[in-house]
């Protein structure tokens, strides 16, 4: 296949998928039928994307042949290929739960177009080799995200809604302020030419490219829930229905942290002194707060939200030791915690379609009635706090191995001591929804949805789905461990990535 | 808004907006203008006949079309049943209503639909490219030009779509509100 139809093949996809999707506004499923065949053709798509990109480590295409500086550019290269793949892996899981899991009001108003479109701009922003054209994908993305949020309109969904439309909405703005600076300082906005701009050491406006990058250090800051800006997440991401918010909550805020890694990584790196010691503190603090956070809560998805937070400050340590074996770590964590984050919203959904609430004082006595699911629960969430055979170890190995050799010993120490708190808050969901004997005095006032066997396996389908690869990266870490590396190795040598963009003008006329 | 001159205006002023929004679509590609804003001008016109008239109306006059069939019978013969077909169609429209042997169906134009064609017509155009062995949205253009419209090419389709895509959306806000 050529790269041109690979790099654009993630976009057209979904794009076409969600065209279906609305041709069949009234056939709830026909619109199933066809979100599933472009649930599947991404994966592919993006399975072949991956293996191209592993033969030639960066491929890009120029949009109507416009050369390289002036026209739009796609390119792709192991890590966003990888990230990718993380996406769609998860996308056909909720796409599975969603046919069990969701009801049918919400699936006949557009949930999977807008589920597609969401993938699209996923697909956008990961493959996108211009900065404005990022900023244009994260839009496609967030608004797909609002809509998806508010879907089904009820009271708690608006105000998390509201709450997260705002401040993205002011992020976006000073992101947009970002590209303006940035094009006002180099005139170019396309992200290899920039890459060679910047280091350039006699660029007259280089010693203001900090000051631009302090803007997406808050625009995207907000967007993937870094220490101070967080507030927004715990307060939306736990309204929605389970098919929406586990596919939102297992990725969008990774790719927050992707673009973060690519731009500090292509970019901004003339000021580093700076930025690193800065990243560094915002990712401890990151760390500490969500876990703390966490361990405060009562509700099986509100831990599961604040989580996310503590998860992000990992993924933003590797970029903060800045060394090749850091930054294979952030990756690897990245695509674990995409994989592990959404299968424990499954569960919890799988859960709450049982007994109806997400109340950890409510809940209880589920090991008893639902031992396979509990098996399940129970491996994901070791996962996630990281022991070791299991695919977060792997991942915070490689970050506290290159924070030692790098000297971050408090960064190391508090990662650590949040990995035991971690552990603490999966152990408290343990006790408290699967092992506790249920309260008597709530026996009656739980209205226990009537159980129907085919439907309840239907819903472990894609538990399982996703368990299987969280089991294969822990079990059988070395394909993703090289995958990473051989990703950490492309960002932080970029000679290769500016030369197939820059050169790669379309020769074929 | 239901004042008369206002209603018997917009009669006469909705094929105006649509013939200089179909004109601003195709000037779009070398001047001002394009799909676009010729989407937007061209739900101008149905947005005043929604405030003259109403939405049910609008969508009467212009969304939906009522096609009147019945079965042939034996002592028919075929020609003359296809002129009736016609003839109830068009210029004897009210007649099949008065009869009951006339069925019909009710083919109707929703936006959500017209989004839709108009989005895969605009990605489509771009597909061609990639079809070419090309890389995706290059332009292909036929020989010679048309008088008015210009040279025709896969630009032309892009914003063709990018008008049904916006009129879509437009008359999907409107009717939607003007329900409420």
């Amino acid at each position: 296949m050529p790269s041109d139809l690979l790099l654009l093949l993630p976009l057209l996809i979904p794009l076409y998928g969600a065209l279906l999707c609305l041709m069949f506004w009234q056939k709830e499923k026909w619109q199933a039928a066809m979100a599933g065949l472009a649930q599947v053709a991404w994966l592919a798509g993006s399975a072949f994307l991956l293996q191209r990109v592993w033969v030639q480590d960066v491929v890009s295409t120029q949009i109507g042949n416009w050369p390289a500086p002036y026209g739009i550019t796609l390119v792709a290269d192991v890590f966003s290929a990888l990230l990718l793949l993380a996406g769609a892996v998860i996308g056909l899981a909720v796409y599975l739960f969603s046919l069990q899991g969701l009801d049918v009001t919400r699936r006949r108003f557009g949930y999977y177009p807008l589920l597609l479109l969401l993938q699209m701009g996923v697909s956008g922003v990961c493959l996108t080799g211009d900065l404005f054209n990022l900023y244009v994908w994260f839009e496609v993305l967030l608004i797909c995200c609002f809509a998806l949020l508010s879907l089904g309109s009820t009271k708690g969904q608006l105000e998390g809604t509201l709450k997260y439309v705002t401040i993205n909405f002011l992020a976006s703005g000073l992101l947009l302020t970002g590209v303006g600076v940035v094009y006002s300082l180099f005139g170019s906005l396309n992200l290899a030419e920039l890459a060679v701009l910047v280091r350039q050491p006699t660029h007259p406006n280089l010693p203001l490219l900090s000051m631009a990058s302090i803007f997406f250090l808050v625009g995207f800051g907000v967007k993937s829930a870094i220490f101070p800006l967080f507030f927004w997440l715990p307060a939306s991401y736990h309204t929605p229905p389970i098919a929406i918010s586990a596919f939102i909550a297992g990725l969008i805020t990774k790719v927050g942290i992707y673009t973060f890694i690519r731009l500090f990584t292509l970019i901004f790196v003339s000021d580093l002194g700076f930025l690193l010691p800065l990243l560094a503190i915002l990712s401890g603090l990151t760390m500490l707060v969500g876990v703390i956070g966490a361990a405060a809560q009562t509700d099986f998805k509100k831990i599961l939200s604040f989580h996310i937070i503590s998860q992000i400050g990992y993924m933003l340590m590797g970029l903060a030791i800045y060394t090749p074996l850091a930054i294979a770590g952030s990756i690897f964590f990245i695509v674990h915690n995409i994989l592990v984050k959404t299968n424990l919203f499954l569960i919890s959904g799988v859960v709450a379609e049982r007994y109806r609430t997400f109340s950890l004082k409510k809940l209880g006595d589920v090991y008893l009635e639902q031992p396979i699911l509990a098996l399940l629960f129970l491996v994901s969430a070791l996962s996630l706090a990281g022991t070791p055979p299991l695919s977060g170890f792997w991942g915070k190995l490689m970050l506290a191995k290159a924070g030692l050799t790098a000297g971050n010993y408090i960064l190391v120490a508090t990662s650590l001591c949040v990995s035991l708190v971690t552990l603490f808050s999966m152990t408290k969901i343990w006790n408290e929804v699967f092992w506790k004997p249920k309260a008597q005095s709530l026996e009656k006032k739980l209205t226990r949805a009537p159980v129907n066997l085919f439907r309840l396996r239907q819903l472990y389908l894609p538990v399982i789905l996703l368990l299987v690869f969280i089991l294969f990266i822990g079990v059988c870490a070395r394909p993703l461990v090289q995958l990473s590396e051989r990703a950490a190795n492309g960002l932080l040598h970029i000679e290769n990535y500016t030369e197939t963009v820059l050169t790669n003008n379309n020769t074929r006329k | 808004m239901r004042t008369i001159i206002f209603a018997t205006a917009i009669r006469y002023l909705t094929p105006v907006f649509l013939l200089f929004s179909v004109y601003i679509l195709f000037r779009g590609h070398n001047h001002p203008g394009g799909g676009f804003i010729g989407g937007l001008i061209g739900s101008i016109a149905f947005v005043f006949h929604v405030l003259a008239h109403g939405s049910e109306r609008t969508v009467n006059t212009y969304f939906q079309l009522t096609v009147f069939h019945q079965n042939r019978q034996e002592n028919h013969s075929r020609t003359k049943y296809v002129w009736d077909l016609v003839g109830a169609n068009t210029w004897k429209r009210i007649q099949p209503f008065k009869s009951a042997s006339w069925q019909f169906y009710i083919l109707r134009v929703r936006p959500a639909y017209m989004m839709a064609t108009g989005l895969f017509i605009a990605v489509t155009s771009g597909v061609v490219g990639l079809l070419r062995g090309q890389s995706f949205m290059a332009a292909w253009w036929m020989e010679g030009e048309i008088p008015i419209i210009g040279a025709i090419g896969t630009p032309i389709l892009f914003d063709t779509g990018v008008y049904l895509l916006v009129l879509g959306m437009v008359l999907k806000l409107v009717f939607t509100m003007s329900k409420e």
